[in-house]
């Protein structure tokens, strides 16, 4: 697996340094992370920068992680990259519309590494 | 444990998905267990609540509340530092404790797993406040126990039927 740089977008400092844990534990090799604390910092730094993989919150306030995908793709940011959304939201209807809105993958709070891993390094591996 | 009121068959679901939620999560999240127990925690000068909104489907809110030492592990066990005091850090970390039992907690219920809306939490600290939630018909407190240290999650809510 050649090693990744990733996006991890959450509101709460705290759970993207378990998200980057998660991460490595499902045996990622990460490369670089780069953090966002919100959907606006996000884009910000995908202007500038190239990313393998986004993993991102969905509810968080100002602009949510439905509405960040949404802004990825009218602004044509990270085409290609596959986006996974960690979140709380458990229903079929949230899932469905995550993945209307651009996402490839869903992994629901509370997760362990080898879900991570299920999700994560397949898209990894198609991209 | 203190069911204040609400309808019976209501009551008993939301305690038992409760008690299931705090436990996945603490196992998942942090490593440890976390049991339902009849005894409240000691007195602890600082405290710690965090409070999720709950909208749609159900309205109300889910309330995580600890004290100081409570909240210090919990932090430690989720970002494997131990912090010193109640910061940032901390109040991040028990308002996403308490944001994943709510939304673990609705999950259970598919009902409520899609049409229950969570807000993002709100978190206060300190030595001398108290949380109010009016119009809550229905109120469900568990006390629970991780490391032989102590919370209380409280349900308030209002079904719309």
């Amino acid at each position: 697996m050649p090693a990744t740089k990733v996006l991890i977008l959450d509101d709460s400092s705290v759970m993207r340094k378990i998200v980057e844990r998660a991460l490595r534990q499902a045996g990622l090799d990460l490369n670089r992370v780069l953090e966002a604390g919100s959907g606006r910092e996000a884009l910000a730094l995908l202007e500038g920068e190239q990313v393998d993989l986004i993993v991102s919150d969905i509810n968080m306030p100002n602009m949510d992680g439905l509405e960040f995908l949404r802004q990825l793709q009218s602004r044509s940011l990270a085409p290609g990259v596959p986006v996974v959304m960690i979140t709380t939201e458990s229903g079929e209807e949230h899932v469905r519309e995550a993945l209307a809105a651009g996402a490839q993958g869903y992994i629901r709070k509370p997760f362990t590494p080898d879900q991570v891993r299920d999700r994560v390094l397949p898209l990894l591996a198609l991209a | 444990m203190a069911v204040l009121s609400g309808t019976g068959a209501e009551v008993a679901r939301f305690s038992k998905d409760l008690d299931r939620a705090a436990d996945e999560v603490f196992s998942t999240m942090a490593g440890v267990r976390c049991l339902p127990v009849e005894s409240e925690a000691a007195p602890e000068r600082e405290t710690i609540s965090a409070v999720i909104g709950l909208a749609g489907a159900l309205s109300g809110s889910l309330v995580l509340h600890c004290g100081q030492r409570a909240a210090l592990r919990i932090a430690e066990r989720l970002t494997g530092v131990a912090p010193e005091s109640l910061d940032a850090i901390v109040r991040d970390a028990v308002g996403e404790m308490c944001n994943m039992v709510a939304g673990a907690w609705k999950g259970f219920d598919p009902n409520l797993a899609s049409g229950c809306l969570l807000s993002t939490p709100t978190v206060v600290a300190g030595s001398s406040y108290e949380l109010f939630s009016q119009r809550a018909p229905i109120r469900i407190e568990r006390s629970y126990s991780f490391e032989d240290l102590t919370l209380t999650i409280t349900i308030f809510c209002e079904l719309p039927y």
